[in-house]
């Protein structure tokens, strides 16, 4: 039983794996035809090439975020929470999507200090972040800011936009710092949310947990999303 | 000294075109010239045997045939990168390999796709900074001159240019394996009172194991396990621990669900198949063996002890053709190995004797009698505990017990091989003889070396170094006897002034120790009392 649990996730795995490169290789090609229609002049399709790079990180994204939790479910998940510096994590997040910002010509502006360490698992926070850029991607107007600061014992990682921020309903259903889990039905990224919160409470120390909760305001008046970390 | 992006020499490894092309063209958007390629681990091996590179970027999945970690196994086990090799791994999704503490080769870090150029040299440039931080470090670590990395670590931590948890990690291993336990305990408290970390938890399960406390240690790596079921690390020592309870069945449960989250590590394979038998569980045994041997095929660490074990399953199966095809098959693995020649003659001795060809087993068990003797004396405890066996099979109590008794004198402070020697008494019925021979030939290395001590203590340095000395020779792997001596020597050395020729035995005999175990806390001790003595280096 447990053989075939295994041979399943390997088959599931090579498969994202494949599909991962073949997405690398089309979102790198389109940028490049980005880059040449933007020389010539041609904002028309330099614009088309922009949203459609968007659909393709998000494909990217959601594939390594199903994988992950079927991965956590099933138990699998190598799981690896060490120090690490949190403005490189925040700069690689920014940098995955630093092309598709500049299509839309989104500035983002990143507040951390550099002598910052925190436990937590790298690329699964990483995943946390580049969703919620994305996010931010769609509902901002031109403008994401990402903070990060240590508030009484836990790590708070902000990603603000100057959108119009989240429907009240959602703000509500959204309170993350309750043990209820998110209503995904109402949003169309329930999967990233779903993610995210998984992700936010795998973080412990001690009695503390991780959570993660939205809200509106924030540093440039739109949505922001939260990530607490113990 | 500096290395930067356009004088470094790259490899890229990737089985996929595209992506080959792809990073080829980030790497000379960078301005970087002199970039090579390869397919497959094979033609990557082949490169870096004939050139030199700053840079490997590798995908870990290269399709059939070697992996991107058994590539960077080869590569660093035939010394082809050096420690300023920056080795990047890349990879679909987080792999086990990147968490578990266990691998002895890592790469330098992970890149998980989709990767841009950006991104590609930020985490270059981060890396490269990090290894001319971590250089110094690696290369004592290197020339086994472990003070001095410990000391870099200090000036690493100090200087506060890198992760100092990283820093801390490197110590901590570096405390232990110069056996210095209270400093790595002290170490693994300071974290572990900020939060518990799993290495530094896993770390203090470690110390209580050496100092035997075994419940003590099977709670902690349970607890690292609870939190993190995947820190194979815990899980491997965690196993180790129950056999030292005497509770093999609990052993070859947590190894089954070690091998269920990590399937393809040869030697967790090789484990769980060595509980498995031990415990009488054939059918698992047998799969786990096959499986070592399958998985070490382009490994560089492929053993033995594999084909063997696998065979004795066969025997134990009553499927001797079988165990004498799988030790046939060893033969020519191993062709120029003499411990393999021996393991594998032995085995045939039993399988043969099961057969009931007299003749032909005796035959196959002095060939083996023969390699030992050719090896004069340098054969692993294992291989002759494994000799030993098969004299019980056919017999031959009397050649198993002087095989015994010298592994237990070379030994004596080994609890994990005493363990093993009197498992192999208990499953011939002989539990009471076994230790009786365990504490007899314990008691005998413990009583000449006592002697040796108390002579010098009494001021006669020459009279113990000389006990120590005949003792030595008849017992080459001791690593007591051999460092006591080596601390007479330099005792002498101290009072009677400088001798280049005793300076020379201390040496050999250092070096004798640091290749049975380099963690022997005197072995660090003596080696600066000698240089600081002799003056040199």
């Amino acid at each position: 039983m447990a053989q075939d649990d295994i041979s399943f996730s390997d088959l599931i795995a090579s498969s994202i794996h494949d599909m991962k490169n073949s997405l690398n290789l089309q979102v790198s090609a389109l940028e490049k035809i980005a880059m040449q229609s933007r020389d010539k002049g041609d904002s028309a399709t330099f614009d088309d090439l922009g949203r459609v790079i968007y659909q393709a990180n998000r494909m990217n994204l959601n594939l390594i975020e199903l994988l992950s939790l079927y991965k956590l479910g099933k138990s699998i998940y190598p799981v690896d929470i060490n120090e690490h510096s949190v403005a490189e994590l925040i700069e690689e997040a920014v940098l995955q999507n630093q092309t598709m910002m500049d299509f839309k010509g989104i500035r983002v502006s990143i507040d951390c200090a550099p002598d910052l360490f925190w436990y937590l698992d790298r690329e699964l926070v990483k995943g946390v972040l580049v969703n919620a850029l994305n996010n931010a991607y769609l509902y901002t107007h031109d403008m994401i800011h990402i903070e990060a600061r240590h508030h009484d014992k836990l790590l708070q990682l902000r990603v603000e936009d100057n959108g119009r921020g989240y429907p009240e309903r959602l703000l509500h259903q959204g309170d993350a710092s309750s043990d209820k889990p998110v209503n995904f039905e109402s949003g169309s990224t329930g999967l990233g949310f779903y993610f995210s919160d998984q992700v936010a409470k795998l973080h412990k120390n001690g009695a503390l947990r991780g959570a993660l909760s939205i809200e509106n305001g924030g540093s440039l008046g739109g949505g922001c999303l939260v990530l607490h970390l113990p | 000294m500096a290395l930067s992006f356009r004088q470094a020499n790259i490899l890229i490894i990737d089985d996929f075109q595209g992506m080959r092309t792809m990073l080829r063209e980030f790497v000379k958007s960078m301005g970087v010239t002199a970039v090579d390629t390869a397919s497959t681990g094979k033609d990557a091996n082949q490169q870096l045997s004939t050139n030199k590179y700053d840079i490997v970027i590798c995908d870990y999945n290269l399709g059939p045939g070697a992996n991107g970690q058994q590539v960077l196994e080869e590569a660093k086990l035939k010394g082809h990168i050096g420690v300023s090799t920056v080795w990047v791994m890349v990879t679909a999704e987080k792999t086990q390999e990147m968490v578990m503490g266990a691998a002895e080769v890592k790469p330098d870090d992970y890149l998980l796709k989709p990767i841009n150029q950006m991104l590609l040299e930020n985490r270059l440039e981060k890396l490269i900074t990090r290894k001319q931080c971590l250089a110094p470090i690696e290369a004592a670590v290197k020339a086994l001159n472990y003070a001095e990395a410990i000391a870099q670590c200090d000036v690493q931590l100090k200087a506060k240019t890198i992760n100092p948890q990283e820093i801390l990690r490197v110590k901590s291993e570096l405390l232990l394996a110069t056996g210095n336990y209270s400093a790595a305990a002290a170490l693994f408290e300071s974290i572990l009172n900020m939060r518990e970390v799993a290495w530094a938890l896993t770390g203090m399960g470690k110390i209580c194991f050496h100092d035997k406390k075994y419940q003590e240690a099977k709670d902690i790596f349970q607890r690292v396990l609870r939190d993190n079921a995947v820190y194979m690390e815990a899980s491997d020592w965690l196993a180790k621990t129950c056999s030292m309870l005497d509770q093999s069945a609990e052993a070859e449960k947590v190894l089954q669900e070690a091998v269920r989250i990590s399937p393809n590590s040869p030697t967790r394979q090789k484990m769980l198949g060595d509980a498995a038998f031990r415990n009488g569980a054939l059918d698992v045994a047998q799969a786990a063996f096959e499986k070592t041997i399958k998985m070490g095929e382009f490994s560089p660490h492929k053993a033995p002890s594999a084909y063997t074990s696998l065979a004795k399953v066969f025997a134990d199966k009553q499927q001797p053709i079988e165990a004498l095809k799988t030790l046939a098959l060893s033969k020519r693995e191993f062709k120029y190995n003499t411990e393999a020649a021996i393991q594998t003659a032995a085995a045939e001795g039993a399988v043969y004797h099961q057969m009931g060809q007299a003749d032909k087993a005796e035959a196959a068990m002095a060939e083996a009698e023969q390699l030992i003797a050719k090896a004069s004396g340098k054969v692993s405890a294992e291989v002759a505990i494994d000799v030993a066996r098969s004299f019980f099979k056919l017999g031959q109590k009397d050649k198993a017990c002087g095989l015994l008794q010298e592994v237990v004198k070379n030994n004596h402070e080994n609890a994990e091989i005493s363990k093993n020697i009197e498992a192999l008494f208990e499953d011939h019925g002989l539990a009471a003889e076994g230790q009786a021979l365990i504490a007899e030939s314990r008691d005998a290395v413990v009583a000449i070396n006592n002697q040796g001590v108390t002579l010098a203590k009494g001021g006669d340095l020459l009279g113990g170094a000389n006990l120590l000395r005949s003792a030595a020779h008849k017992l080459p792997h001791s690593e007591v006897i051999l460092i006591n001596l080596c601390g007479l020597l330099i005792g002498m050395l101290s009072k009677e002034g400088k001798s280049h020729q005793i300076a020379g035995e201390a040496r050999e005999l250092l070096e004798r120790v640091r290749h049975l175990n380099a963690a022997n806390k005197n072995y660090h001790v003596y080696t600066a009392a000698l240089n600081r003595i002799m003056g040199g280096r």
